[in-house]
């Protein structure tokens, strides 16, 4: 997903320390105002979780679908299915999940270092940044369906802007298939890549703006140079939020869908078959819902641990403390 | 020592700098100039040998209103999307409201499920979703799957909570004395809500707005299970046409580039319309960590 805004912290300790006792002195405490966004989560978040886990214990198909509740239960067998099998045409949950991973990881990885520099190239006023800055976000605020095509007709096979570029520097044959085959998770990774490093520059780009402009002068008082401060003020101050981003864009991209689904079509090469198109295609395409409902109960509990690291590192409870 | 005053901020040397700008502008430009260079080609010379066509085809732009049904893809993604983030964030205000005022048993597991949400994966609601509409449909004998209100619902899974994220964060922004000064004044907690609060955060809600909306409008995974031939949404469509080029006699690149042009277009401008609000939305809070 290319806008992924990041949901983080409220602003202000403020947020979560309200008076007791004034909503006695004025007037009533209206709490209608809240339930029908309760009702509403648990009806169409709350009760649907708990029918997924329930169908990852069930045959279901299309013919059982109509009568869902009453379809049979046959225990652990589609965990087993999902991850030693897979469905027919795909890889098995557990392979997926290392194309998850392996896909999640390595683009944070590689968009951490560009975001940074890309931060570092605005940090400081000239003129024209403005129209830089601009430029930065363009990629990124691209709707990713739209990324997803512009990268498949870049890595089109033969005619693409990839292969011609590759043939003419005498690096690959022009008949390299990016689209297929094992070169599709790398054709993944540098489309995702270009349409997401963004997101480390917006996050620190803020960082940057809240370091004090002091810190640098005693730095330059110091004779401290660019690759000192860097080293030694920016990145230890940037600690915090790095680690957060690096946490979120994680959580984004083992979560991105569209990219493989547009990019590659199904079923996509194993190679670029991540875990929530494996689960699309298990139960959409192939109407095995049983299936599909026990490879998202497995990419849950698996995004429980960055979940709770990341509940962890707002420190809401803290705060409330305090 | 060179007599060049320097800002302490500065970092990377000027000519390094000047070195990376150039660098990135080019690997973001070369996709995107590529993509518009595309949409001018006509379609029997995107296969050829050279990059630039004998002929530029404009009118490349004209013709896929008609090969694909994008005036009613455009329709339906503003429909679908707009109503979900309006409901999303007129729920979101009320909440964040009660959140940020009152103290109250479940407040604190609220926001942490609000934080929780965002680690499910889309595709395990869209599953269950669909199996409750299904049998819905099959019990009261109405149609659910492929009308608006269905990927409606499902949108304000990721809509609602996002919206009101977003809206405690700010409602929390906004200094408690405004509000009790009408309240003083004899008017109700709903009245000081609506005359006090929601002017201050009007800027806040539109923000809310925008990212709910957008959010909406990008989304191909609940649209191509939940819309029918008359909902499709704008990025369903296209994902379709994209997907019939394969295996056809000529395939319409051409024109699919136009049409991604065309989508990406309008979201594009809203961003760079609104850049200084949005980015305050981009990363709300997450500096003071």
């Amino acid at each position: 997903m290319s806008i992924q805004p990041v949901e983080t912290a409220p602003a202000t300790t403020a947020v979560l320390k309200p008076k007791r006792g004034r909503g006695r002195i004025f007037g009533g405490r209206p709490m209608w105002l809240i339930w029908p966004s309760v009702v509403l989560l648990v009806v169409i978040i709350g009760i649907p979780l708990l029918i997924a886990i329930y169908i990852s214990f069930l045959s279901l198909d299309q013919y059982t679908l109509h009568s869902w509740i009453s379809a049979p239960w046959v225990g652990l067998s589609n965990y087993v299915t999902a991850l030693t099998a897979g469905n027919v045409i795909g890889a098995s949950a557990l392979l997926s999940l290392g194309v998850s991973l392996a896909f999640s990881l390595l683009t944070t990885l590689l968009i951490m270092p560009i975001g940074i520099l890309a931060a570092l190239t605005v940090n400081t006023s000239y003129r024209g940044r403005v129209l830089v800055r601009t430029l930065y976000l363009v990629p990124y605020v691209i709707p990713t369906f739209v990324t997803a095509l512009v990268w498949r007709m870049m890595f089109l096979n033969g005619t693409g802007l990839v292969d011609r570029f590759l043939a003419a520097i005498h690096v690959a044959d022009i008949n390299t298939y990016w689209l297929l085959g094992p070169n599709s998770f790398w054709a993944m990774v540098i489309a995702d890549v270009w349409a997401s490093w963004a997101f480390i520059y917006i996050m620190v780009l803020a960082g940057l703006q809240s370091i004090s402009h002091d810190v640098y002068e005693a730095a330059d008082m110091d004779g401290a140079n660019g690759w000192q401060k860097l080293t030694q003020i920016v990145l230890p101050q940037l600690r915090h939020i790095l680690a957060l981003a690096l946490l979120l864009s994680t959580l984004n991209h083992f979560n991105n869908f569209t990219l493989p689904f547009v990019m590659f079509g199904t079923p996509p090469p194993i190679q670029a078959d991540v875990l929530p198109l494996n689960i699309y295609v298990s139960s959409f395409q192939l109407f095995n819902f049983g299936l599909g409902g026990a490879m998202s109960v497995i990419t849950l509990i698996i995004m429980l641990i960055p979940g709770f690291l990341y509940i962890r590192a707002l420190r809401l409870g803290e705060v409330v403390a305090s | 020592m060179r007599k060049r005053k320097r800002d302490a901020q500065e970092i990377l040397p000027p000519p390094v700098r000047a070195v990376a700008i150039a660098i990135l502008a080019i690997l973001v430009l070369i996709p995107i100039a590529y993509t518009l260079l595309l949409s001018v080609t006509p379609d029997t010379q995107v296969g050829s040998g050279s990059l630039i066509p004998s002929a530029w085809a404009f009118d490349n732009y004209l013709q896929m209103w008609s090969t694909v049904n994008l005036a009613q893809g455009l329709a339906n993604s503003l429909i679908i999307s707009g109503i979900a983030s309006v409901i999303a964030v007129i729920l979101a205000v009320g909440a964040a409201y009660i959140i940020t005022r009152f103290a109250f048993r479940g407040r604190l597991p609220y926001l942490y499920s609000l934080i929780g949400l965002q680690t499910v994966p889309s595709v395990m609601l869209l599953l269950p979703l669909f199996v409750l509409f299904a049998s819905i449909q099959a019990a009261l004998h109405f149609r659910l799957v492929g009308t608006y209100p269905a990927v409606i619902i499902t949108y304000l899974t990721f809509a609602l909570p996002f919206a009101t994220w977003l809206m405690v964060s700010y409602l929390g922004s906004i200094p408690m004395d405004l509000e009790e000064a009408a309240l003083v004044d004899g008017s109700t907690r709903v009245q000081a809500l609506w005359r006090v609060i929601v002017p201050l955060a009007l800027p806040g809600m539109v923000v809310a707005l925008v990212f709910s909306f957008l959010t909406g409008w990008n989304d191909v995974l609940f649209a191509s299970v939940l819309t029918s031939q008359e909902t499709r949404t704008l990025a369903v469509q296209l994902q379709a046409f994209s997907a019939a080029q394969e295996g056809g006699a000529l395939p319409l690149y051409g024109q699919l580039m136009g049409a991604a042009v065309v989508s990406a277009l309008p979201v594009v401008i809203l961003y760079m319309v609104f850049q200084r609000y949005l980015i305050g939305g981009l990363t709300a809070g997450g500096v003071k960590g």
